[in-house]
């Protein structure tokens, strides 16, 4: 663990005073900014003054390059993407800075990190964190304020990415990548049923979630393809919270008040167990090996899957590569005709935890990272993960097309769906713990021990206890 | 005996000899399975129908596991775990059982009483506060932890004290007349003469240190540090294949010690495992 | 040979005056000295954690921040927690899933193999008993790859008899069914052996005595055998309850893909719920009550069972 010897310890206190001092002369005052931001609310842009609380910058004179040691915490496909994409540019720009990278998993990571943070000691300069659990870390404080240095981007980010990343006013996250929600289709499946196969005429067809669900019925009959994986005893849920994510709902609301069993979720898992009804969904569990078969197969193959953007490159790259020019890329169905087609599934940021010594170096690094649009492009050419910074997507790379997906363009259909993502209120403090209640209550409905009504009713209940004393 | 054929009692022997069999199979199968797994290629692992054996079986998961998970690392933690965990134990639960079997001293019956109590306290009430406890001592992710909070073991010291109680006294009445020190008595008397049930509580210990995994998984979390258990547990992926052939080569190599130690040493871990149970 | 104590205070003679019982403290300062380790490390390591979690049971922390006091909060909220009263259920569904068919095949087992009648004693007990020292995890994730619904063997050698596959582990009761396979399979030679152990301790001659007085061998069995064997079945039953609720690497490793809950609930046990309260949830004081709550019932349940079990004499 960090152990300082006296002397470096003088001299931080040194330093410290030495900044206090410099900051009381009379130049410095903190004045709220306002600044316009787009949201998606009930599917129409709105536009809203978001007032921020933002200590300006000391007079940025010339100011040395950070340096000094940092630690930077990720699981394996986020540090090999930093490896490969950023960290060699970062050496040439600050040559004094060092970055120590730790490998973890997801799961340790996040242990780990609570540990540290309750422990007052052992925390890294910088943690990727997935956005369903950036809430849960910033609620439980021990993250640096970042407000002031995210504010320049905080017009150049997916707008819905700042949602979980702050907390009073204040930001403790720099957002990374998005998971942008579309409708991946057999083209040669959909051709066999009749149903069109090129995306426009996908999208078109298949516009609202009914739609969707007669398409599944054509499917079924003429080619006895299903139509997509819908497990349900070990249902995640993952599907039902795209779902309400579109719609700009999720289990609670901006007054923090339980929404989990509102007639509006009722309804949308009414909908989704439509497609059980009718029997045109396969059994199959997500990263399960009959999954990726039923995925990767040419003679008894699944006609769609609806998933954020990454499930692209895994499609490419080891669920389906036999199957390359047979998928296309639609716009994921609306809950209701006119709405938003798209939702997030995933995504992550990265924060730097308040114990962290060299702050300026922390951020210098993931400012150079994640704000800068050559790193996000060199990190997205390695990953497929869909940059969260908007400024990106006007690069050539982006009007690719994609012989996997039949020469479509799809990347700029990602972010065009991207930039659609309306807040929703499914992330959150508690998402681990919600999701986990919400999971059991979809998986009850699915094996037909109880209704949708009564299902979620007792799972916002227990939310509602467990949550109530937080 | 006679030599006509008996054939109730034929019957008899089939099916005794096939419930033995039947059961001896169900046994040995998982173990055949994660084997035959380990050498087969990832592709070949879900099939219909399943594939008893490769017809290319390889190596190649072992070597994965060599080189992209350091699985001699692993297999270093765990054995330094296990061995250091099961000598802190065998001292103080032989010190702990000498001094319960052979001395009188005030207090004696409520103290042995007390310890046994402590038998009751299950580790999930502990469990978060020594977690807590180990994390103020700056131990989280080290080996500490998984050795010394369980050296002094009630079960240990009750086991010892069984078996030491059947020595004669004469031993060591003759030894403090020869003038020897107490200690030297435990030293050169005692445990000489306890080493069977030393080797057998030692089996227990180290095999129970070697497959523990629950107080690891909260204890250890950096991947250099981690015992066997948890580096197969760590083969799950969230994204992307699980990937199977890997994880069963790592079982595979987390069994065959305990398998080698087990079979030589098959008396001494019957005589442990029965002693609680059968004397009582 | 538990050695009467000098000092005993049962013991109608007057207690010693002072000066002898100090003597006698000081005399014995090597026992204490031997035993004292123990003293120390429960100190440690074992009261005060239990101490401080019965605090905690009262508490609301995140494990970072202050230490909320919220008095039986956390204890009225266990009340309505369903997931984990489904995880003693699920403790007791499994108990009468796999206890009473292992107790009696351990039985079985130890009594033929214990006869003399058969041969490969050694092979066969070496067999059974292997899976025993295997870790849980390997085992579980084993039983995973045999137990796949749709590539597992054993649905295959079920295709083979006719038989429908099932759905080992993507529904309710295939679930538990699937990990009361796995402890059976883990745990059988174990019980196996230590009744063989108890047979062993049975002179033949009870056994013979009751032949010659007439009864027949089924009878000797089981009005000579099995009482006799009384104290050894009640041990191993009360382990494998023990064990039915103190499961969590198998079902944590069988069900790694819902973290041990498995469908709908149906193979959570109470140590993977205590566990997600703490480890997942950061809310150890709820997990603190709830491990109270958790170790009374079982306490309870197990006193219950000696009793009862003990009674009929």
């Amino acid at each position: 663990m960090n152990r300082i010897s006296p002397i470096k310890h003088l001299a931080l206190i040194f330093v410290a005073v030495a900044m206090v001092l410099s900051a009381c002369t009379p130049a410095a005052t903190s004045e709220p900014q306002t600044i316009e931001i787009t949201k998606i609310v009930a599917g129409t842009p709105v536009v809203e003054q978001v007032v921020v609380t933002a200590t300006p910058l000391p007079e940025a004179t010339a100011a040395p390059k950070p340096t000094g040691k940092i630690t930077l915490w990720g699981w394996k496909a986020a540090l090999d993407t930093i490896k490969g994409g950023v960290l060699d540019d970062f050496k040439n720009e600050y040559p004094d800075i060092e970055v120590e990278i730790v490998e973890l998993s997801t799961n340790d990571l996040y242990q780990k990190l609570l540990l540290a943070i309750s422990a007052g000691t052992g925390a890294p300069d910088i943690s990727v964190i997935e956005n369903s659990h950036l809430a849960q870390y910033v609620d439980l404080g021990g993250l640096t304020d970042l407000t002031d240095r995210v504010t320049p981007y905080l017009d150049k980010m997916n707008q819905y990415k700042w949602h979980d990343a702050q907390m009073d006013g204040k930001y403790y996250a720099m957002p990374w990548d998005s998971g942008p929600v579309v409708l991946y289709y057999r083209r040669d499946v959909f051709k066999a049923a009749g149903l069109p196969d090129d995306p426009d005429g996908v999208s078109q067809a298949i516009a609202t979630w009914d739609d969707y669900l007669n398409a599944c019925k054509t499917i079924k009959e003429k080619t006895h393809a299903d139509c997509f994986a819908l497990n349900k005893a070990n249902n995640y849920g993952r599907l039902y919270e795209m779902m309400l994510w579109q719609q700009g709902l999720g289990y609670y609301n901006e007054q923090g008040e339980i929404t989990a069993d509102s007639p509006e979720n009722i309804a949308t898992l009414e909908k989704m167990v439509e497609f059980w009804d009718a029997g045109v969904v396969s059994d199959q569990q997500e990263w399960t090996d009959g999954w990726y078969a039923e995925l990767g197969s040419n003679e008894t193959p699944i006609a769609s899957i609806v998933e954020a953007a990454w499930m692209g490159v895994f499609l490419k790259t080891f669920i389906a590569p036999g199957t390359a020019g047979n998928w296309g890329v639609a716009l994921m169905p609306a809950v209701k005709a006119g709405q938003v087609r798209s939702a997030n599934d995933g995504g992550s940021t990265m924060v730097i935890p308040a114990q962290s010594e060299n702050p300026d170096a922390a951020w210098a690094f993931i400012e150079f990272a994640l704000g800068r649009e050559e790193s996000q492009l060199k990190m997205f050419a390695i990953s497929d993960f869909i940059p969260s910074l908007e400024t990106t997507y006007s690069n050539a790379m982006f009007i690719e097309p994609d012989s996997f997906f039949g020469g479509q363009v799809t990347r700029k259909v990602y972010t065009e769906v991207v930039k659609q993502i309306p807040q929703a209120y499914v992330y959150g403090p508690n998402y681990t713990l919600m999701n986990g209640f919400i999971s059991t209550a979809v998986q009850k409905v699915a094996a037909g021990q109880m209704s949708a009504t009564d299902a979620l009713k007792e799972a916002a209940e227990a939310i509602r206890l467990q949550t109530g004393t937080d | 005996m006679t030599s006509k054929l008996n054939f109730p009692r034929l019957l008899n022997d089939i099916l005794l000899y096939g419930l033995l069999i039947g059961v001896s199979i169900f046994m040995i199968l998982p173990f055949f399975w994660m084997l035959s797994t380990s050498l087969k290629d990832a592709d070949e692992i879900f099939r219909i129908p399943p594939i008893l054996i490769s017809s290319h079986s390889n190596l190649k998961a072992y070597l994965y596991l060599a080189q992209e998970y350091n699985i001699f690392g692993v297999l270093k933690n765990t054995f330094v775990i296990a061995s250091l965990a099961t000598a802190a134990q065998l001292v103080f639960c032989s010190l702990g059982g000498y001094g319960f079997a052979k001395f009188k001293f005030p207090g004696k019956t409520a103290l042995f009483g007390f310890l046994l109590g402590t038998m009751i306290i299950p580790f999930t009430i502990i469990m978060v506060p020594l977690f807590f406890i180990m994390r103020d001592l700056n131990w989280i992710d080290k080996f500490q932890p998984l050795i010394i909070p369980s050296a002094a073991n009630a079960f240990g010291i009750f086991f010892m004290r069984q078996y030491i109680s059947s020595i004669e006294d004469e031993l060591m009445d003759a030894a403090r007349i020869d003038g020897a020190s107490e200690f030297g008595i435990y030293r050169r008397i005692i445990l000489p003469i306890i080493l069977p049930g030393l080797t057998s509580l030692g089996l227990i210990f180290f095999m129970s240190s070697w497959n523990s995994f629950l107080w690891p998984l909260i204890i250890l979390k950096s991947q250099e540090n981690f015992t066997l258990p948890l580096v197969i547990r760590s083969m799950i992926g969230p994204v992307g294949r699980t990937v199977y052939d890997v994880q069963m080569a790592a079982s595979i190599i987390s069994i065959i010690p305990l398998l080698i130690i087990f079979l030589v040493f098959q008396r001494r871990f019957v005589e442990g495992i029965t002693a609680g149970a059968v004397k009582g | 040979m538990l050695e009467s104590d000098v000092l005993s205070p049962s013991r109608k003679s007057p207690a010693p005056p002072r000066s002898h019982l100090w003597r006698d403290i000081v005399k014995a300062r090597w026992p204490y000295l031997f035993v004292s380790p123990f003293y120390l490390f429960f100190l440690a390591f074992g009261l005060y954690p239990v101490a401080f979690s019965i605090y905690l049971s009262f508490t609301q922390w995140k494990g970072n921040g202050p230490i909320r006091f919220i008095g039986l909060n956390n204890y009225s909220l266990l009340l309505h927690d369903n997931v984990f009263w489904q995880s003693m259920l699920n403790g007791v569904l499994l108990f009468f899933i796999y206890v009473p068919i292992m107790t009696l095949l351990a039985l079985v087992l130890a009594v033929i193999l214990n006869s003399r009648r058969v041969r490969g004693f050694k092979l066969f007990r070496t067999l059974i008993f292997m899976p025993y020292i295997t870790n849980m995890v390997a085992a579980g994730f084993t039983f995973q790859i045999l137990l796949n619904e749709k590539y597992g063997l054993l649905n295959y050698l079920f295709g083979i008899f006719h038989l429908p596959a099932v759905p080992w582990l993507e529904s309710v009761w295939g679930a538990r069914i699937s990990l009361g396979l796995l402890v059976t399979w883990a745990w059988l030679g174990y019980n196996m052996i230590i009744m063989l152990a108890g047979l062993q301790t049975i002179p033949n001659e009870l056994n013979e005595a009751a032949l010659i007085d007439g009864a027949n061998p089924q009878q000797a069995f089981f009005l000579v055998t099995i009482p006799l064997l009384r104290p050894v079945i009640l041990f191993s039953v009360v382990l494998s309850t023990m064990g039915s609720f103190n499961l969590f690497t198998e079902g944590f490793a069988l069900f790694s893909g819902s973290r041990g809950h498995g469908p709908v609930n149906s193979a959570i046990t109470p140590l993977i719920a205590i566990y997600e309260q703490a480890f997942g949830n950061f809310k150890f004081g709820y997990a603190s009550a709830m491990s109270y709550v958790y170790f009374a019932i079982i306490f309870a349940l197990t006193l219950l069972q000696v009793r009862y079990f003990g009674r009929e004499d």
